[in-house]
């Protein structure tokens, strides 16, 4: 059966992710280092898509992926891979929290939200909008809200971008490279929306 | 705010006219139901229709054409002008108005307005008090009455009106501005506001919105002053305020008390919480209020439970002491997790926690009880009062990298009075993460002003859910009518 390769690198609760593929009833395999991925390959199957769950700061996730042996793993992946907010932004090439390079698979320099009146982390539910004709928007509406919480936003990249949220300026909710989708927001956080955003990543990206 | 677009009618013509004055009239439309039309596709969601015939003559002279009018139209109506009967009151509710505007005969006929109240209940009646150069006016604003203004808000709120609709004459059709004091002082006496004249710019309206609870616009919209369409998406892109029902949760069951003691039971948490999930709560707070460990394995269960049936974010919060219990939580599938009297003991604790789990897990719940002009800070469930003013230990907790802060007035909580709106406001505009309001929810209208007056980021309840008394998916509709950024 195929097997989703899930991106453990210490930050803490993947929890919520793996309950909900569980709930969506797809198989997983934490992988907790690049050498626990490639065993698993060897010995029992390919993965057929990876997932990066994000949590955690940017300085300390890089510093992890590639104390881990993650980083050469992801940048040469051909299969189907879903980073979920930091998991999103680390495909960027820079980031200003912890003023850290990143994976530099997608263009783009993640930025803070300048405070204003606004609070910061965004915190709660935000439209997405815009959103481009993509097998993951498969069967959701447009303007439709998901979870948010983050302090820092990657602009948008026309290229790369596949739909926009509105906090003090648009950013990018959504993107997609070749084989490489992010989302800004929790999908395994946003109620029954949120869950078949991801059941179409895992069956149809 | 709730922005109503006005429709006077005339003849069955759209009508406005200046000062209330009937030789000072325009003509803007030949067809009421075309001016809602265009109002509702601009995004109004609820409309203001006088029959001034009617308010001329004493009663209803374009009842047909406004009922038809109300049948076809999907969005909310109040509707005045010549009601001085109470068959005329429940013709028009029977045929879909929302609410009635009473004038002149509310306040020349105290028995017919307690009548009205008391068949049809006070949220379906608006007494409209129409004033020039601080006197009330009656009969079209033909005839000025005897009445003292105060001694009228008095006697109103006396016998249970609940919406007022204030007007300045003197204002009205001018596009002069509004009398923001007059509109101010009738808030204080705690009504439901509808604002009324001379607004002429969109900074009115905004202005308006921090007393008054809804504004009627009406020359300013046929003029093309506000563009109803703009002010109305403002708040249609960005963050939502959210909802959140909170379970007090004691062996392992949904408890609910008042002013922290006297519990009831509510139900079992896992399908409380799937209810509320499945009604559109933005999130959950459970809080163990359980004092021995066993019961705390029992909680780390519901946990388990809890995150493998919802999927919307939730914080679980009570007796979190350590780094070890939080990290416990959090395995267990908590989203965040809240801190409260550790934190107030061991500052550091949030800092720890916050570096090691990010900000965005770490929530502070902070207890408060008025103390002469100051909010105390108190722990261990509400008995133990500690040193802290509130103000202080909410900026220190954003410092320490808290990602949200839960305020809870212990002089509010269970209470139903509302929330303390003026704590709130200083909290939340004083710290740049996102607050929570707690403690006295009530009423929907609570709610509103807690997002409103308040600032609240977020609010959270208890009782009013679990009881039935509020549904969610309600509360949410009736937020959205207030401009109010609200997922529905």
């Amino acid at each position: 059966m195929k097997t989703i390769a899930i991106i453990d690198y210490g930050a803490g609760n993947i929890q919520s992710m793996t309950n909900a593929l569980t709930k969506l009833g797809r198989k997983f395999k934490v992988v907790s280092s690049g050498n626990e991925f490639l065993q698993f390959e060897r010995d029992f199957v390919k993965f057929d898509r990876v997932i990066l769950p994000g949590v955690g700061a940017a300085k300390f996730a890089m510093d992890e992926l590639r104390e881990r042996k993650f980083i050469e793993i992801l940048q040469n992946l051909t299969i189907p891979f879903f980073g979920v907010c930091l998991g999103m932004q680390l495909l960027a090439e820079w980031s200003d929290e912890g003023e850290v390079e990143c994976l530099g698979i997608v263009p783009g320099k993640v930025k803070k939200f300048e405070k204003s009146e606004l609070k910061v982390p965004q915190v709660g539910w935000n439209k997405v909008y815009n959103m481009r004709k993509s097998p993951l928007f498969d069967g959701i509406d447009d303007k439709e809200y998901f979870y948010f919480v983050n302090s820092y936003f990657l602009p948008i990249y026309e290229r790369t971008l596949l739909a926009k949220s509105f906090y003090e300026n648009d950013f990018s909710a959504a993107i997609f490279w070749e084989n490489f989708y992010g989302v800004q927001f929790h999908p395994e956080k946003s109620g029954e929306i949120g869950l078949k955003l991801l059941n179409n990543f895992c069956t149809k990206c | 705010m709730l922005i109503i677009p006005a429709i006077d009618i005339i003849n069955g013509e759209c009508v406005r006219l200046t000062q209330g004055d009937y030789d000072k009239k325009m003509v803007y439309g030949k067809d009421p139901l075309v001016m809602a039309r265009k109002f509702v596709d601009a995004g109004a969601k609820f409309l203001h229709i006088v029959d001034l015939d009617g308010a001329k003559s004493g009663r209803p002279e374009n009842k047909d054409l406004i009922v038809k009018l109300v049948k076809k139209i999907k969005v909310p109506v109040q509707v005045g002008g010549g009601i001085r009967e109470i068959s005329d009151i429940a013709e028009y509710l029977e045929a879909g108005v929302e609410r009635i505007i009473l004038g002149t005969k509310a306040i020349n006929d105290p028995d017919f307005l307690k009548n009205a109240l008391g068949l049809f209940g006070a949220d379906k009646i608006v007494v409209a008090l129409d004033l020039k150069n601080g006197k009330l006016m009656t009969n079209g604003w033909i005839r000025s009455a005897t009445e003292d203004f105060e001694y009228c808000l008095l006697r109103l709120k006396a016998i249970g009106v609940k919406n007022l609709m204030v007007t300045d004459v003197t204002k009205d059709g001018t596009l002069e501005r509004p009398n923001f004091e007059l509109i101010r002082e009738v808030v204080d006496f705690g009504f439901e506001v509808i604002a009324a004249g001379g607004i002429k710019s969109e900074e009115d309206v905004e202005i308006l919105g921090n007393s008054s609870q809804a504004v009627v616009l009406g020359k300013a919209l046929y003029e093309n002053k506000i563009d109803l369409n703009k002010i109305l998406q403002k708040n249609f892109f960005g963050l939502t305020k959210r909802i959140i029902p909170c379970l007090d949760v004691k062996n392992g069951k949904v408890v609910k008390g008042v002013n922290f003691v006297d519990l009831k039971d509510a139900g079992d948490p896992v399908e409380l919480a799937k209810k509320y999930a499945e009604e559109g709560a933005d999130e959950l707070v459970f809080l163990d209020i359980s004092a021995s460990l066993e019961d705390r394995k029992t909680m780390l269960n519901i946990v388990e439970k809890v995150a493998k049936e919802i999927f919307i974010p939730f914080t679980v919060g009570g007796g979190v002491s350590t780094l070890l219990d939080i990290k416990a939580l959090l395995n267990a599938g908590a989203d965040k997790v809240a801190l409260n009297t550790s934190a107030v003991l061991n500052p550091q604790l949030i800092s720890r926690a916050a570096k090691q789990f990010g900000s965005q897990c770490v929530v502070v719940a902070i207890d408060v009880k008025k103390k002469d002009d100051n909010w105390k800070v108190f722990i261990k469930g509400g008995s133990e009062e500690t040193e802290l003013s509130v103000l202080n230990w909410a900026q220190e907790v954003e410092k320490l990298g808290v990602g949200e802060i839960l305020l809870t007035s212990m002089d509010r909580d269970g209470t139903k009075k509302g929330f303390d709106l003026e704590l709130l406001k200083i909290i939340s505009t004083a710290v740049g993460i996102p607050v929570i309001a707690s403690g006295g929810a009530g009423s929907m209208e609570d709610f509103r002003d807690a997002f409103v007056l308040g600032k609240a980021d977020a609010v959270l309840a208890a009782s009013l859910f679990h009881f039935g008394e509020v549904s969610i998916k309600k509360l949410k509709n009736f937020i959205n009518l207030f401009n109010i950024s609200i997922r529905l």
